[in-house]
């Protein structure tokens, strides 16, 4: 009997399950069969991870980072789509603000994602902080803590922090590069109104990761079915719409730099365990 | 002589993956999964008749109650949304709470009739009072209808 590969994800809106049932549907007409377990959060992916539970998971960059920290480094990542790669997040001001670079924010609020959110929060302040302002001391923070657990991938946070500058109750508010295309695109933010203040350092984002003893032969296959799906697919370009890439490639772990120098900056996993 | 209980008996059918089929009378007809949350599902779901069927029993009610009444009912539409309690205990989400019911039902239901305000309400209210699928959700559900007339 073939191995039936179990993929472990983190939902948080049911639609997303579609994205999950195509990728599930491709994998056994390519005659390797997976299941998808899904966790409320990524506390609890990381567990089933590490416990054997679920032999892939989706994990954000801080779950890989958890990942990496309860296993003592006995996971390897092994995919992520081409949309993971360089990202960046903004620190975003009023046009008319006068602003003209972060240190002018030095004395004024800005706003945040969820506290565990990698492109909303841990990675902006992050940068803040290397630019010599130091969050809760030099720049106060409001952040906006909603779902969470599932680390930002719900862009509640990310948009209450923005309709906090909109509404003029901080300077400033954080958001992922892809966040700022789509709301500038669709009337969310007037792009006239608002402008990017400063850019992070680039950053990846998502990897499906593995432990160390997920074996070789059976990685290989997985990841040539997964690299075969194609946007020229029309049940493909559905599921990688909703999932926002155009490719799936081979993962690499030297994009996570600026969140790990923030989780430690901040001694992120000193509070929570994830 | 005690009266007899009147039941409606269907049969429903399915095999394999495809849509179950349910015979009643000399009729029948198709009803996909549960429920889905993907847009492009060729098929009407199980909770989508359950809620139609609902506003169906209340539109229909309506004129219904209306010919007996001698009262035209021009154009009765209703528009209905269904939430669950949580979608996502449907999905088997590790760490949720709550369960895969209907918790509320908003349906609001517009009429448009010659009629006067107070003879359209009337007939609402006996509809309310002889709806079968509304005495049963009401007790189940947070039901909130609603009608508006409009000219």
């Amino acid at each position: 009997m073939k191995k039936t590969v179990i993929i472990g994800s983190v939902l948080y809106d049911p639609k997303v399950a579609v994205i999950w049932e195509i990728i599930s549907d491709f994998f056994s007409e390519n005659g390797l069969p997976v299941d998808t377990v899904f966790y409320t959060n990524y506390e609890l992916l990381v567990g089933a991870l590490l416990d054997g539970h679920v032999d892939i998971a989706w994990n954000s960059p801080l779950a890989w980072l958890g990942s990496q920290r309860r296993s003592g480094g006995h996971c390897r990542a092994i995919a992520m789509r081409d949309t993971d790669r360089d990202r960046v997040s903004y620190w975003v001001v009023k046009a008319n603000s006068g602003f003209q670079d972060v240190s002018d924010l030095r004395g004024k609020t800005v706003a945040v994602g969820a506290k565990d959110s990698p492109q909303a929060t841990l990675i902006p302040l992050g940068y803040l902080d290397r630019q010599g302002l130091l969050p809760g001391k030099d720049v106060q923070v409001k952040r906006f803590d909603l779902l969470v657990g599932k680390h930002g991938d719900h862009i509640g946070g990310e948009l209450e922090a923005f309709r906090s500058l909109h509404g003029g109750e901080v300077a400033a508010c954080a958001m992922i590069d892809l966040n700022w295309q789509t709301w500038t695109q669709d009337g969310t933010i007037n792009p006239n109104e608002y402008v990017v203040l400063a850019t992070t350092e680039r950053f990846d984002h998502c990897v499906f990761t593995v432990r160390s003893d997920f074996p070789a032969d059976l990685e290989e296959k997985w990841l040539r079915v997964l690299f075969s799906m194609s946007y020229d697919n029309p049940k493909h370009q559905e599921m990688m719409d909703m999932e926002g890439l155009k490719q799936w490639l081979p993962a690499r772990t030297s994009g996570f730099g600026p969140l790990a120098s923030a989780v430690n900056t901040f001694g992120f996993f000193d509070e929570v365990v994830s | 002589m005690e009266m007899e209980k009147t039941t409606w008996n269907l049969r429903i059918v399915t095999t394999g993956r495809e849509p179950a089929t349910a015979y009643m009378r000399k009729h029948q007809f198709t009803v996909g999964v549960p429920l889905q949350f993907d847009p492009e599902y060729p098929h009407i779901t199980a909770l989508e008749y359950a809620l139609g069927a609902l506003a169906a029993d209340i539109v229909g009610g309506l004129q219904v109650i209306s010919h007996r009444r001698r009262l035209k009912l021009d154009n009765v539409e209703a528009v209905l949304s269904g939430e669950l309690n949580n979608p996502l205990t449907y999905l088997g989400v590790v760490g949720e709470t709550g369960h895969p019911g209907l918790e509320r039902v908003n349906v609001t239901v517009y009429v448009s009739s010659t009629g006067s305000e107070e003879e359209i309400g009337l007939i609402w209210e006996e509809m309310l009072q002889k709806s079968p699928l509304v005495n049963t959700l009401k007790r189940a559900v947070k039901l909130d209808l609603v009608m508006k007339v409009v000219i």
